[in-house]
């Protein structure tokens, strides 16, 4: 007597000795063991387990139900050994450069595949390819690429791209594939309704065999490598869909971030006298050659990346999978000399800010009781200013302020100058003269280079009579460079002396000191007399004094508004509010 | 002594795919029928062969399957060539003649 097991395979019931039962499962799960990594595994391991039970069945009749040892080695005999038929597929399979299905065995059952098209060509193949793919005549495709050369030559990067990562259909099997059956929309979706039945149905088979398992209760491990199995299979399906949506993602901002890039590089090399950046990069770079190199380096730098992403992407698409090393290498290499040129810019022109140099320069003011402090009639360079951005709205040159700080370009017989904002300050004279000084400020490499540069600056003050008049910038050549230049005019009034300050001069003032805490825009227009304390207004009566308004605000303030425990009380002549226990209220009067 | 059987069987195994076409070509067939038949002609001597090059064979586009039920255990499998497959037939007999012109001149002349 002997005991029997109850198997199943592929649907089919058998009653099977035990010692023959051990010997089968130990065989199917080497058979398994081999095919396990191979994709289409299950697959096989399905088609050779019906097999197996269509020979068990030949064995078995009514008479002999059961299966015994030597009916598994005649399936063993069949059948042949693991080694002897599965290794040899597997090699294969991993061994896939030279194989003509290399590319699709990775893959479930794919229909049309990218290639280039190296049989009807007029490049690399790569528009006859898609063509191909797509299904329409590749002569649009072909337009298309043209126009977008026309465009800042961005065809040309997105062509080569594509080149190299769309492998040339070389064999037959592969120029099969290329014109293979479409994939279109209809096919897709009997794609994902085929994977759906399928997954139905292994959910199905794994249902089924677990029940089986756990009322045999006879390999819980086996029982839980086919839930992993299935959880396996799941996860697989929906990596899968998420790993299109990356590749789509990867391609559509890497497509967006080159065509910033390029516009933006196209813009800075070939737009040199209408672009903005360009002329700043010009204006810090010490000499022309670094300019491109910086450009170069920088379009190579943040380009690689992008680059990269737009190929990532499409292999993922796609599902290209050969893998090109040298492209991986070599683009590491080009970004890492894209980085090296702007570290080589960046250190040369960073050590151009080394050094800060200030040149003092007196001017001989002939003194008058009351001193006339005004603008130039005609502002340097305003006409011909290129405005950036942040400029604000108004006369131009006039307009801008020296609180903005921002330097600007202008133009003057086709030379590029930079232009900045002065200061200026009214400070107490130490003699009995009106002084004024220029002090001029500038960097560079080192102490006689920022010297000279400060030497540079040009900025004018004239005198005539009793009248000062100012430049409203200073201006530096294109030559000099941008190296943080800076302008104070200092004007030393001796205590008694009055000064004058124009509207015009606003734009010049920066917080100059007075005994009465004035804005700059309320000084203008008035007459200061300097006193021991400092400058003090002449004519402000009109105006309340700020250093007193300043506290009698904040009185004001302490008792309109009442904060307690019971909460907080704001009234005043405008607004009531109120927040206690019952909410907050507010309550606006109107006049 | 150099073992031939070994050359052999790589030899056999280089042209199975060729014959597996070939067989389908004439109409659709499930495993075991494609196994006696080569059995037959001496081509294959274990079975495990058959089912890893027909999947793979299948995924390329080159074949196709319908499940038919059999009055005698579990539903069949038939394989049949796709359009892909025969045209890829057609290339594989043109250069299967050429290789055999070429091997036979090369293995005749002395």
């Amino acid at each position: 007597m002997n005991k029997t097991v109850t198997i199943n395979i592929s649907g089919i019931i058998f009653h099977i000795e035990e010692d023959a039962y051990d010997k089968l499962s130990k065989y199917l799960n080497t058979i398994k063991g081999y095919f396990s990594k191979a994709d289409g595994g299950s697959e096989i391991m399905s088609d050779i387990e019906a097999r197996i039970a269509e020979m068990l069945q030949s064995k078995t009749s009514a008479i002999k139900q059961v299966v015994l040892m030597s009916d598994v080695d005649f399936v063993m005999d069949n059948m042949g050994k693991p080694e002897e038929f599965a290794g040899d597929e597997q090699a294969h399979s991993q061994n896939s450069s030279n194989s003509d299905y290399s590319e699709y065995i990775n893959n479930e059952p794919v229909k049309r595949r990218l290639y280039r098209d190296g049989d009807s060509k007029v490049l690399g193949g790569v528009c006859s390819g898609i063509g191909h793919y797509f299904g329409f005549d590749p002569v649009w495709l072909r337009i298309a690429l043209a126009l977008l050369l026309v465009f800042a030559g961005t065809g040309v990067l997105i062509y080569i791209i594509l080149w190299i990562a769309i492998p040339e259909a070389k064999t037959m099997t592969e120029k099969l594939a290329m014109k293979g059956e479409k994939a279109d929309i209809n096919n897709i979706s009997k794609a994902v309704k085929e994977e759906a039945e399928q997954l139905k149905k292994r959910m199905e088979k794994y249902g089924k065999e677990f029940s089986n398992m756990t009322s045999n209760s006879e390999a819980p491990r086996n029982a839980a490598e086919k839930i992993i199995d299935f959880f396996g299979d799941v996860l697989g399906n929906v990596g899968r869909v998420l790993l299109k949506i990356v590749g789509v993602l990867l391609v559509v901002f890497g497509i967006i971030f080159f065509l910033g890039l390029t516009s933006s590089v196209f813009g800075l090399s070939f737009m040199m006298d209408s672009s903005n950046g360009s002329e700043w990069i010009d204006m810090l770079l010490l000499d022309g050659k670094d300019f491109y190199i910086g450009i170069i380096g920088i379009a190579i730098f943040a380009g690689t990346p992008i680059i990269m992403m737009i190929y990532g992407g499409i292999k993922i698409l796609f599902k290209i999978n050969y893998r090109n090393r040298w492209v991986n290498l070599s683009a590491g290499i080009i970004w890492l000399v894209g980085f090296l040129m702007l570290l080589y810019v960046g250190i040369k022109t960073g050590s151009d800010f080394n050094k800060t140099a200030k040149v003092r320069e007196n001017i001989t003011v002939t003194n008058y009781d009351t001193l006339y402090l005004k603008m130039h009639e005609t502002p340097v360079n305003s006409q011909e200013l290129n405005f950036s951005d942040n400029e604000e709205e108004g006369e131009k040159g006039f307009k801008t302020n020296r609180r903005d700080n921002n330097y600007m370009i202008g133009t003057s017989n086709s030379m590029k100058y930079l232009l900045g904002h002065a200061q200026l300050n009214i400070i107490k004279s130490q003699t009995d003269k009106v002084e004024l000084v220029i002090v001029k400020e500038a960097k560079g490499g080192d102490k006689r280079s920022a010297t000279e540069r400060a030497k540079n600056i040009s900025y004018n003050v004239s005198q005539i009579d009793s009248l000062i008049q100012f430049d409203n910038l200073f201006k530096v050549n294109n030559a000099d460079k941008f190296r943080v230049q800076d302008v104070t005019v200092i004007l030393k009034v001796p205590v008694g002396k009055v000064v004058y300050l124009d509207k015009s001069i606003e734009s010049l003032m920066y917080d100059i000191e007075n005994v009465t805490n004035t804005y700059d825009g309320d000084m203008v227009n008035r007459r200061w007399i300097m006193t021991a304390n400092g400058l003090k207004c002449l004519d402000c009566d009109g105006i309340t004094d700020n250093s007193d308004k300043n506290n009698s605000d904040e009185d004001d303030t302490e008792k309109d508004v009442k904060i307690t425990v019971n909460g907080v009380d704001v009234d005043n002549k405008d607004v009531q509010v109120k927040l206690d226990t019952n909410g907050i209220h507010i309550h606006t009067k109107k006049k | 002594m150099v073992n031939s059987e070994n050359t052999k069987a790589q030899m056999r195994k280089g042209v199975l795919e060729l014959c597996i076409l070939s067989i389908l070509s004439q109409g659709d067939a499930y495993p075991t029928e494609i196994i006696e038949k080569l059995k037959e002609t001496k081509l294959v001597v274990v079975e495990g062969t058959l089912y890893p090059l027909l999947t793979r064979l299948k995924n390329t586009g080159l074949l196709n399957y319908r499940w038919e039920e059999s009055n005698s255990g579990p539903p069949r499998k038939y394989y049949m060539l796709t359009e892909i497959g025969e045209t890829y037939l057609k290339e594989l007999h043109l250069s299967w003649y050429e290789l055999v012109d070429a091997v036979n001149k090369t293995i005749t002349k002395k």
